[in-house]
C-alpha cells in the first residue's frame, strides 16, 4: 500500500520534472513555453513543496519554498495525487492573472508526459519515441526511487543500510543517472559521475527498456552480459528493494 | 607473462538453458550475480569435475580454487580416504529406516574431536544448524529474543536476514537484536534493556562479513560476552559453520579462548558430503531432545561416514594448522606481488580463511578486475568473501598462484594509473 505522501513526493520531484526533459527533447514543447518566464510554487498540506520554474526554454524543479509566480494550493497529498491522475484541480493562491498559462501550454506539457509515459499503438516502433519513452521512464523512476528511499518506512531501512557514494546508473554511450548516497539519504542527479563507488550499466537502450518495463530481470541481464555491474555491490543490494517499490508509487 | 586467458563458450551455452528453466539462471550462492562475477565473461559458470585443489570448467580449462565450494573442500576434492568411507557406507545402505551405527561413531568422534561438546546432534546445512541451536537457546530459557552482530551471516532463514530482503517480513525479525561486532558494552545495555527476555547471543568467531576486512575480536571481547551471558542465563552459540576446523580443530572458540554453549558446524564436516551439525553442553542436552527438528535426509548414514573418516584425517595431519601455514606462504607472497605492481593488498582474518582487498580505491573495482584477471588465467578468486584454504594445497599450487596473481596485478595496475602507488 503506497504512502499517499510519499506518492505525492514521486509525483512532484519525479513525475512532473519529466518536463525538465520535454522541454531539452521536444521541439514542440520548447515552443509552446516560448517567451515563458514564471516559477510554479506546488504547495501540498501535510506534502511536499516544490517549485518549478520555466524560462529561456528550460524548466527547472526545486525542492521547498522559493520565489514564484503562480502558487498552487493542495489540500493534501491525496489532492495533489488526484490532480496528477486528472481527477482534481489545485487552488491557485497566486499569480489568477497567469491561469491561462496553466489550463493551456502546461495541460498540454502534462499531455506529453503521459504521451511518452504511457505508449499506446505501435510508438515504440518510432526510433525518436522509443528513446524518449526510455529515458524519460529512467529519469522518473529513478527520481522517484530516491524520494522512496528518502521518505517510505521500508525505502527508508534500506537506503540507511546503504554505504556512502556515488551509485551510477548508465546506459552504455547513452544517458547516466546518479545517485548520491550520504548517510541513509539519497540525491538523485542526471549525467555521469567522475568516481561512482558503484555502477549499474545498461548494454544499450533498449536493454534498459526492456528491465524498466519489467520485460528483463536483473539476474538475467546481469547473466548474460546485457547488463553489468561494479564496484561496492552492496550500494545496489540496498538499492534494489527500493527500486522495486518504484512501480507501486508511479503505476 | 602469462599467455593462455581462458574462454567459457561451453559454460554460457548451458547458463543460456538454465535462464530459462532455473530463477536466476544459476539460483543461490553460486549464481554470477550473487558469486560477483565481475564481469561475468572472465569467470566460468559451471564445473565439470574437481581433485584436490583444482577443478574445471565445461570448456576443459583448469582453476587453482580458492573458494572451496565456499567451504567443504577442506581436503581437497573427491579425497580418497573420505570417497571411499561414503562410498563403503553407500554399498551398505544410506538412507534408511534407521540411522546406521555411524551416527554414534560420528557423534563419539565430535565430542573427542571439539572441546566444548558433549553432544552432538546432526542435519544437512549451515542454516539447519543455526535454527536448531536458536530453538535450544529459546526452548532452555523460555525466552524469545536473539542478539546477533550487524552483518554477520547465519544462514537463509527468514531470521537470519535483513528485513530489507525480498520474501522477509517484520515479524521474521521481531526478535533479533543487533550489536555491532567487538561492542560488548553494547550487548551488555541490550541485556539490561530487555532484562529475561534474551535467549542467546549468536556470532561468528570473528567478523568475516562479506565485503569488509575481517575483523579478529579484540582482546578480552570473548571472555567479557562469556560473562555478561553467564550473569543473565543467555546461551552463548557459535556459528562456526564457515569457520570450523580451519582454525583449531577442537573449535575456533578454542582458538580465540572462550568456551560457548553450542557450537554449529557445517563445512569442513564432510569434505562436501552433505551434513551439518550441532554440538553443545551437557547442560543443553535435554533441551536439546525435546526440540522437535529432523529432516528427511538428515540420519543418512554415507556422510557420517564421510565426516568421520573427514576428521580422522584432518586429526592425523593437524589440518587447522597446514591451512593457516599455507595461508600466511600465500598471502604474504600476494602481498609482495601488489606491492611491485604498485598496489597495496590488505590482508585480513585468519590465513586459513583470508579476505583480501586491493586498498587503491574504496570501491572494489580495481578488486573485481584483479579477480577476474586471475579468473583468465586460471586462479579462482572473488572479490566480495573470504577465501578458503584446503589441506591438498602444494607449495607449487601457491608459487603458480602467486606468479599468475602478480601478471594480474600488473594488468590492474596499467588500467588504473591515477590509482598506483606513487
Amino acid at each position: 500500500m503506497p504512502d499517499s505522501k510519499v506518492k505525492a513526493r514521486c509525483n512532484l520531484f519525479a513525475v512532473l520534472r519529466g518536463i525538465e526533459y520535454l522541454l531539452e527533447h521536444d521541439a514542440d514543447c520548447k515552443k509552446l513555453v516560448e517567451g515563458t518566464n514564471l516559477a510554479i510554487q506546488f504547495n501540498v498540506k501535510d506534502g511536499p513543496k516544490g517549485n518549478l520554474s520555466i524560462r529561456d526554454g528550460k524548466a527547472h524543479m526545486k525542492s521547498g519554498k522559493h520565489k514564484s509566480s503562480m502558487i498552487l494550493y493542495f489540500t493534501s497529498p491525496e489532492h495533489f495525487n488526484k490532480m496528477i491522475d486528472g481527477k482534481a484541480n489545485p487552488i491557485p493562491l497566486k499569480g489568477l492573472h497567469r491561469i491561462g498559462f496553466l489550463t493551456g501550454p502546461f495541460m498540454k506539457l502534462a499531455d506529453k508526459l503521459n504521451y511518452y509515459l504511457r505508449p499506446e499503438g505501435d510508438l515504440l516502433s518510432d526510433t525518436d519515441y522509443f528513446r524518449m519513452n526510455t529515458e524519460l521512464t529512467a529519469y522518473t523512476a529513478f527520481y522517484a526511487l530516491a524520494e522512496i528511499g528518502n521518505h517510505d518506512r521500508m525505502g527508508k531501512m534500506c537506503s540507511a543500510a546503504m554505504p556512502d557514494g556515488i551509485l551510477q546508473v548508465r546506459v552504455e554511450d547513452g544517458i547516466g543517472i546518479f545517485i548520491e548516497v550520504e548517510k541513509g539519504r539519497l540525491t538523485c542527479r542526471k549525467g555521469t559521475h567522475g568516481e561512482p563507488r558503484a555502477i549499474l550499466s545498461f548494454k544499450n537502450l533498449e536493454v534498459a527498456h526492456r528491465v524498466l518495463n519489467g520485460k528483463l530481470d536483473t539476474f538475467t541481464g546481469l547473466g548474460n552480459g546485457e547488463m553489468g555491474m561494479r564496484g561496492y555491490i552492496p550500494m545496489l543490494d540496498n538499492m534494489n528493494p527500493i527500486l522495486d517499490l518504484v512501480p507501486v508509487y508511479l503505476s | 607473462m602469462i599467455d593462455t586467458v581462458y574462454t567459457h563458450t561451453k559454460s554460457m551455452e548451458v547458463f543460456e538453458r538454465g535462464l530459462k528453466v532455473q530463477p536466476a539462471g544459476i539460483p543461490g550462492h553460486l549464481g554470477p550475480v550473487q558469486s560477483q562475477f565481475i564481469p561475468t565473461s572472465a569467470f566460468p559458470l559451471y564445473a565439470e569435475r574437481a581433485k584436490d585443489s583444482y577443478f574445471w570448467d565445461l570448456d576443459g580449462n583448469r582453476y587453482i580454487d580458492y573458494m572451496c565450494a565456499y567451504g567443504p573442500n577442506v581436503l581437497g576434492y573427491n579425497n580418497d580416504l573420505v570417497d571411499n568411507a561414503a562410498r563403503e557406507q553407500y554399498e551398505k545402505g544410506n538412507c534408511m529406516p534407521l540411522p546406521g551405527r555411524v551416527q554414534v561413531e560420528l557423534a563419539e568422534l565430535l565430542c573427542d574431536t571439539i572441546k566444548i561438546a558433549d553432544w552432538a546432534f546432526f542435519m544437512k546445512n549451515g542454516g539447519d544448524a543455526t535454527g536448531f541451536a536458536r530453538m535450544i537457546a529459546q526452548a532452555a530459557t523460555g525466552r524469545d529474543k536473539v542478539v546477533m552482530v550487524e552483518g554477520g551471516y547465519h544462514g537463509v532463514a527468514p531470521w537470519t536476514q535483513a528485513v530489507t530482503h525480498a520474501g522477509v517480513t517484520e515479524d521474521d525479525v521481531k526478535n533479533n537484536l543487533k550489536v555491532k561486532w567487538n561492542d560488548a558494552a553494547a550487548f551488555e545495555r541490550l541485556v539490561n534493556e530487555y532484562p529475561g527476555q534474551i535467549a542467546a547471543f549468536i556470532s561468528t568467531p570473528y567478523d568475516h562479513r562479506v565485503f569488509a576486512d575481517n575483523v579478529l575480536p579484540a582482546d578480552g571481547y570473548w571472555q567479557k560476552i562469556r560473562r555478561i551471558c553467564d550473569a543473565n542465563g543467555i546461551v552463548l552459540i557459535i556459528d562456526d559453520v564457515r569457520c570450523g576446523f580451519r582454525l583449531n580443530l577442537a573449535g575456533s572458540a578454542e582458538y580465540f579462548g572462550f568456551e560457548p554453549d553450542l557450537a554449529c558446524y557445517c563445512k569442513a564436516l564432510a569434505n562436501g558430503y552433505n551434513i551439518s551439525s550441532v554440538v553443545g553442553r551437557d547442560s543443553l542436552k535435554d533441551a536439546a531432545a525435546k526440540v522437535f527438528y529432523t529432516g528427511s535426509y538428515w540420519s543418512s548414514a554415507a556422510p557420517m561416514a564421510a565426516a568421520v573418516a573427514c576428521i580422522n584425517e584432518l586429526r592425523r595431519i593437524d589440518g587447522a594448522r597446514l591451512m593457516i601455514e599455507k595461508g600466511e606462504l600465500l598471502s604474504s607472497g600476494l602481498v609482495t606481488a601488489a606491492a611491485d605492481a604498485g598496489l597495496n593488498l590488505a590482508i585480513s582474518g585468519v590465513p586459513s580463511m583470508f579476505y583480501m582487498r586491493l586498498t587503491n580505491d574504496d570501491s572494489l573495482m580495481m578488486q573485481q578486475e584483479f579477480c577476474a584477471e586471475c579468473a583468465r588465467r586460471g586462479i579462482f578468486f572473488v572479490s566480495h568473501h573470504n577465501h578458503f584454504m584446503n589441506c591438498s594445497l602444494t607449495d607449487d599450487d601457491i608459487r603458480q598462484t602467486i606468479e599468475i596473481a602478480a601478471e594480474a596485478f600488473r594488468i590492474t595496475a596499467r588500467n588504473n594509473p591515477d590509482k598506483v602507488n606513487k
